[in-house]
């Protein structure tokens, strides 16, 4: 028969996987920043681009030409490399943010499938089987009990009720 | 914030060629405008003087059956021309309506990807969880040892339908996804689609409504077993 608990057991495994779901993009951010090696030498490339900049605007073009033109091509240079690097960049952080959700979604997948396995037979609770009438084959699939809440229509009702409150608090 | 794109779901004939106001492709432009040219070419005649003309007053009849007679075959050839001419046009008129929705797609399904939201709970959609939740307490209290469970809900939802109108209604814009894309290009009308539609949200409606119902009747339970109420 049902375990006493099984129904919070199973409440609490849906409430966690949509805690995690909202999670995901701050785990892919934080994973990019860890994986990311050369974050500091991007900084400092800005950096540099923006003194240059700096310095281009303080020369006088008619003045110093051959100096204007050469910083200019500097620019032009550090800048290309800077969007080839910040390019490579967020193609890594797309990477890793696509692992991220097939992980989870994986790791979800092998939790749902888990619970259902453990509670196919037996029901997550019980009711009088007259409370739950004329729907009770319905509730109490795939356990068969009689007045039982089967895991299906729990897990269901769960991802439900969960999904609304996340969009009420968010 | 779900980025919306307004398609013209009112439209009763999806299918008309939208003359004042639609824009047509350069196909469609071109394809009308040298038909036009062809149109005023045949109702001037050919360059060609007729015999008649010069044969003078006695061909008058003749000639007048003869136009009588040109007229009809110009009004027949003229319907024999203009219906492929027709089809062409609303042909050309599909493929634009399907480019412009492919682009509209795949724009908003670019902005969808990067941010999914679902729908807001405006105040009838947050009265509806609250007097659910209210309910499947009540019950559990009071009524569910003489009858179902089901039984107060329907009435809740009936309850629901007749109080919807002194709510304000708030501006939904009609979504437009790949399905009704896909539904409106296969011929089936928008009134159709947007009428399945607003059925379909109103079941959804009812189904958040029986989830939370049932969830919270079931938790009314099991708190009342933990703190040992008897099953009435």
């Amino acid at each position: 028969m049902a375990a006493g608990y099984a129904w919070f057991l199973v409440l609490g495994s849906v409430l966690l996987c949509n805690l995690v779901k909202t999670l995901l993009p701050t785990i892919s951010s934080f994973l990019s920043k860890v994986f990311q090696k050369d974050a500091e030498q991007e900084m400092e490339m800005r950096i540099e681009i923006q003194g240059m900049k700096q310095e281009l605007s303080s020369i006088s073009m008619m003045d110093e030409f051959a100096r204007y033109a050469r910083l200019e091509r500097k620019i032009n240079k550090m800048t290309d490399k800077l969007k080839t690097h910040v390019k490579s960049r967020t193609a890594q952080q797309a990477k890793i943010k696509w692992v991220v959700n097939i992980v989870y979604y994986v790791l979800q997948a092998a939790l749902m499938i888990s619970l259902i396995w453990k509670y196919y037979a037996d029901p997550v609770t019980v009711l009088p089987s007259k409370w739950i009438a004329p729907l009770e084959r319905l509730v109490a699939f795939p356990s068969g009990v009689p007045g039982g809440v089967g895991i299906t229509t729990w897990l269901v009702v769960c991802n439900k009720v969960v999904a609304i409150v996340l969009q009420a608090v968010g | 914030m779900k980025p919306r794109f307004h398609l013209d779901l009112d439209r009763s004939e999806p299918w008309c060629t939208p003359a004042p106001s639609g824009r047509l492709s350069p196909f469609a432009t071109a394809v009308v405008s040298g038909n036009h040219h062809g149109d005023v070419l045949e109702r001037r005649g050919s360059p060609v003087p007729d015999s008649g003309d010069l044969l003078g007053g006695d061909t008058d009849e003749d000639m007048t059956g003869g136009l009588r007679q040109r007229a009809q075959g110009e009004v027949a050839g003229d319907g024999v021309s203009r219906s492929p001419r027709r089809g062409l046009q609303k042909y050309l008129s599909r493929f634009d309506d399907a480019m412009r929705l492919r682009g509209q797609i795949a724009s908003v399904k670019t902005s969808q990807d990067s941010s999914s939201e679902p729908e807001e709970l405006d105040s009838f959609r947050l009265f509806r969880v609250f007097g659910s939740i209210v309910l499947a307490v009540a019950v559990r209290v009071f009524v569910c040892k003489y009858l179902s469970i089901f039984a107060p809900f329907l009435t809740l939802q009936l309850a629901y339908m007749g109080l919807y109108k002194y709510f304000p209604k708030t501006e939904k814009k009609k979504k437009t996804t790949v399905l009704t894309a896909a539904l409106l290009l296969s011929g089936i009308p928008a009134e159709v689609i947007n009428r399945s539609m607003d059925t379909y949200s109103k079941m959804g409606d009812v189904f958040t409504d029986l989830c939370v119902y049932f969830f919270t009747f079931i938790l009314c339970h099991e708190i009342l077993l933990l703190f040992g109420s008897e099953i009435p």
